[in-house]
């Protein structure tokens, strides 16, 4: 089996697919069922007014 | 397989869904509902509360109100820490949303820092970061930058602009590379059932062998007792940004894509759930 050389082993680490899939189910846990919940940040839109 | 800038996206757009209710004894002069919002871990919470501010001084009088603070069960709740570490340190373990009571007197000067406006977190944000760079680089970054840099780092993180903050917090978090990573780690450990605020020592990110430090090594050193030994029942998680990482998680790669803004690796230790 070849592996692609970009893949370096710390890319494969246990550790590291442990944070991204603990990251995934973090946002399931926290944010999936809330997603009606207002913003506290709003995205603010910036509207330039050029004068005439 | 996903890509580590996907780290730091998910670390920012992390999200607590709080339920804000009211103290019952303050004095209103009709009802005050319960007010929803979705908070930025990431944030400190005098900038993410204008509108529970707002909502419920619509219904109180001028007179009756004083300094807006927030408590969870009884912990009133430190603005000077991140909203995430406030969260994952008090209340971790329970059912969502996260229930906050808000007060606007008996202010616990014992317990809080006082907070006028928004500039007072800013000025506790950037000295965390100066300090930060002090541990990391001796402040050779932050002393290069400019005033306006130093403002797109606050201005990103207060008005959730991502791009914004990472364009300049990139600076931040280079070092050389034949150095392995940072001259010091900036961490720090909190723990809930202690007088200390938290453990902050100096620490370095590869051994005098050239080997990296681990999130374990860590603990193992300023904290043995949050480890579990070989046939014990674990007692305590470690939690960064809610998520557990393995104990085998290298220290410079924790520091580069799990600190918060204010570039502080935030560790919390709590106590297992017994239930």
């Amino acid at each position: 089996q070849s592996m692609s050389l970009s893949v370096s082993p710390a890319q494969t680490a246990a550790w590291r697919k442990q944070i991204f899939q603990q990251l995934s189910e973090r946002s399931k846990r926290e944010m999936d069922d809330f997603k009606h919940y207002e913003q506290a940040i709003e995205k603010s839109v910036w509207v330039k007014k050029g004068a005439m | 397989m996903a890509d580590d800038k996907d780290v730091l996206r998910d670390v920012w757009f992390g999200r607590i869904p709080t339920c804000f209710t009211l103290n019952p004894d303050e004095v209103t002069e009709r009802e005050a509902e319960a007010y929803y919002l979705l908070l930025p871990r990431v944030s400190y919470l005098p900038v993410v509360t204008d509108k529970v501010k707002k909502h419920f001084q619509k219904v109180m009088r001028a007179e009756d109100v004083e300094e807006m603070w927030f408590e969870y069960e009884g912990t009133p709740l430190k603005w000077h820490y991140p909203i995430g570490v406030l969260f994952d340190l008090h209340a971790s373990n329970t059912v969502l949303p996260w229930n906050i009571t808000v007060h606007f007197k008996n202010f616990p000067d014992r317990d809080l820092l006082h907070c006028s406006s928004n500039s007072v977190v800013e000025a506790h944000f950037m000295s965390s970061i100066k300090e930060a760079d002090a541990l990391k680089h001796k402040s050779q970054v932050v002393n290069d930058m400019q005033k306006k840099d130093h403002k797109q780092l606050w201005m990103g993180l207060q008005n959730d602009k991502f791009d914004q903050f990472w364009a300049m917090n990139r600076k931040l978090m280079e070092y050389p590379t034949e150095d392995g990573g940072f001259r010091y780690i900036p961490f720090r450990i909190y723990q809930t059932l202690s007088d200390r605020p938290f453990i902050q020592k100096l620490f370095r990110p590869v051994s005098p062998e050239g080997n990296a430090h681990t999130l374990g090594d860590l603990l193992k050193e300023m904290y043995p007792d949050a480890l579990t030994n070989d046939g014990e029942v674990k007692r305590y998680q470690i939690l960064i940004h809610g998520i557990e990482p393995l104990l085998e998680t290298p220290l410079q790669w924790l520091s580069e894509h799990l600190s918060h803004p204010d570039n502080f690796l935030h560790i919390c230790v709590v106590p297992v759930p017994t239930d």
